[in-house]
């Protein structure tokens, strides 16, 4: 080891507990909030169906029919089912948006890495100009 | 119709489930915490990336025990 | 898989045993439950047909995978997997943020495998008679027995359970062999049970469904990059860890394209790509008792055997994290007596929990595959760094994989698809995820970085990197 080796610090118990806790809130923020914003999923439409109470009226031929009785379903409980799509029709703007978050997080995660990665190298095998 | 044994017998499942749940939860609990009072952090940390097993063996009681 | 590390006592002796055979075992024991649930997600967002589909291209993507992992694994053969290879060829922060990536896929897979469980035991609870015809007044509860799962699973790895990998495999086994025998019950030469013609109607969303798809068709493989995570513990890694990753992905292949004909043959689509259960279902259109109770251990059997292994990868990474202190060091502590990472397990267990007790299915599961979408994602631009500043010959690899950089090319379009698949219907949870990887990645560099030693963490025999380094 050579003098010029960086030293960490010692994280007291009530630092790594803090850190702790912020990870966990940062892991249930971010997983919960669109479940508890009603944002998740939210791309759901319904198909405009006009006979709900019949298989027929529902589009469904005999095979189908049997399979959903089979499983359990009269034709009231298995319309929803079956009228419910996603919605796919997306805003570009949003799409665009979307991209540039996911590859600003990459190269942003790749620069910050590679000016640490230097440190790293530097320690393990000496400054490059030594 | 639904029969009341039946019943009972679904309510004691859920039961008995929450109490295996709360048996093996606490035994985690405590063991974790009579663990961090036997031993100090310094010990207990002390592993390194791809050391071997030996090494490891702190608890002289079970050394050699594990295999 | 890795029941098998270092700061476990049964390293040493599983050293000598695991050969292809194992790693493929491994692989396919942790991500055989796709084949019984979450698969038929992706039939709710394309049809059935885009499921298969979906199902084929994600088999493409995955072969990318198992070729350049199995390089850069068998190359930086240290425990941990990805975790180590980003920690000395992209960096701690890449490394921080592949370690969390692991986390969430492997904890949120276990709470996936959680809430399958508990809805199969309240399934046949209510077929056992409980349920009056209306199908409300007496239901078994699913929530006790999801945390059950979670509560004596965490409790099992926490005491040390290497023992029980080979009974892992057993199940596994059994599981698999469900499905075959399943397939063989439904007589897929003759016509009789299977209905295609009538079933399949075409794409309900035109071709855009397809794509969508994708995003659930990754769940017929997630997780078979972890064989990879065994590297250690390989007799001879070069030739092990290709043949052990590629014969599974091919088995996966062969038991997800069974499971995608019996169960587009039995049932209407729009029941199918919502089901939680549909191998159960399946079984249960038979009307016959051994094969519903061959499917429901099946079920269990995979649901136990994946969570089983999940707990343990996850917790493990966990673990490593805080021993290069990229998180609390309290965390980095071993159990005297089992030898476990046994703070990370307990820390885990409620977040598991919570994500079992309240979130749906699927979202639980678009968490676990955008997890491991992005480590996917990390892996391409990985092994061009990887060959960049070591290139061939340089440094000893056990294995080499063919056509550089072809597979990360198409591994990185394949990626890119997948991200618009899942932005279709579930923008807002990517961009939710997004949204903590930034905050995380800048809280660890500005802040979290400062307790980490820096030479420390590059503890392979290399030479210096070629390049600006």
């Amino acid at each position: 080891m050579s003098n010029g080796d960086y030293i960490p610090p010692r994280q007291s118990a009530l630092g790594q507990f803090f850190d702790s806790m912020f990870l966990l809130a940062l892991v249930f923020a971010a997983l919960f909030a669109p479940i508890y914003l009603g944002l998740a999923g939210g791309g759901k439409t319904e198909l405009a169906i006009a006979d709900k109470t019949t298989w027929t009226g529902l589009g469904q031929n005999p095979v189908m029919q049997a399979g959903w009785e089979k499983l359990g379903y009269t034709p009231e409980t298995a319309a929803p089912l079956i009228a419910s799509r996603f919605d796919y029709s997306f805003d570009l703007i949003a799409l665009g948006v979307t991209a540039l978050v996911v590859i600003g997080y990459f190269l942003l995660v790749v620069a910050f890495s590679k000016s640490e990665y230097r440190e790293v190298i530097a320690e393990r095998f000496g400054r490059k100009t030594d | 119709m639904p029969d009341i044994s039946t019943l009972n017998n679904f309510q004691l499942l859920e039961y008995g489930a929450w109490a295996l749940c709360v048996l093996f939860g606490l035994w985690m609990l405590f063991d974790t915490i009579k663990t961090d009072m036997a031993y100090s952090d310094d010990v207990l940390i002390s592993s390194r990336e791809g050391e071997i097993d030996d090494a490891l063996v702190i608890d002289p009681t079970h050394q050699g025990g594990h295999r | 898989m890795s029941q098998t590390t270092a700061i476990h006592g049964e390293k040493i002796s599983l050293l000598r045993v695991l050969g292809p055979g194992h790693v493929w075992a491994l692989g396919v024991g942790i991500v055989l439950v796709g084949e019984y649930m979450g698969w038929n997600f992706s039939v709710g967002k394309g049809g059935a047909i885009a499921a298969l589909i979906a199902c084929w291209v994600a088999g493409l993507l995955y072969t990318c995978v198992a070729m350049i992992d199995s390089e850069v694994t068998s190359t930086v053969a240290a425990a941990g997997g990805q975790y180590a290879q980003a920690k000395h060829i992209v960096g701690p922060l890449m490394a921080f943020n592949v370690g969390l990536f692991l986390v969430f896929a492997y904890t949120m897979l276990e709470a996936a495998n959680a809430i399958t469980l508990g809805y199969l035991v309240q399934t046949v609870g209510g077929m056992a008679g409980a349920t009056d015809a209306a199908g409300e007044a007496l239901v078994l509860h699913d929530k006790p027995f999801i945390v059950l799962t979670i509560m004596f699973l965490a409790w099992l790895n926490y005491r040390g359970v290497y023992a029980t990998l080979t009974f892992n495999l057993v199940i596994t086994a059994i599981a698999f062999i469900a499905i075959i025998i399943l397939f063989f019950a439904v007589k897929p030469w003759t016509g009789e049970v299977l209905k295609h013609n009538e079933l399949l109607t075409g794409l309900p969303y035109d071709w855009i469904g397809v794509i969508a798809a994708l995003h659930f068709g990754l769940w017929y493989y997630l997780g078979i990059e972890g064989t990879c995570q065994a590297a250690e513990e390989v007799r001879s890694p070069a030739r092990s860890l290709p043949l052990g990753t590629m014969t599974g992905i091919m088995t996966l292949l062969i038991a997800a394209t069974m499971t995608w004909y019996i169960c587009a043959g039995l049932m209407p689509w729009e029941y199918l790509g919502q089901a939680v259960t549909p191998l159960f279902d399946a079984a249960r259109f038979m009307d016959s008792m051994p094969l519903m109770v061959l499917l429901f251990i099946g079920t269990i059997f995979s649901t136990l055997a994946s969570a089983n292994g999940c707990i343990n990868d996850a917790s493990r990474a966990w673990f490593s994290m805080a021993r290069d202190r990229y998180l609390p060091q309290w965390f980095g502590a071993v159990h005297p007596k089992y030898r476990t990472p046994y703070r990370a397990i307990v820390f885990l267990v409620p977040v598991a929990v919570l994500f079992a007790y309240y979130a749906p299915l699927d979202q639980v599961i678009t968490f676990s595959i955008l997890s491991g979408l992005l480590g996917y994602t990390f892996m391409t631009f990985n092994v061009i760094m990887f060959r960049r500043k070591w290139p061939l010959g340089t440094i000893q690899r056990g294995y080499v994989h063919p056509m550089h950089p072809l597979p990360a090319l198409v591994l990185l379009v394949l990626c890119g698809a997948t991200y618009f698949a899942v932005f279709l219907g579930y923008g807002t949870q990517l961009m939710a995820m997004m949204l903590f990887f930034i905050i995380a990645s800048l809280w660890f560099h500005f802040h979290r970085y400062r307790y980490v030693r820096r030479g420390d963490q590059f503890s392979m025999p290399w030479p210096r990197p070629q390049g600006d380094y």
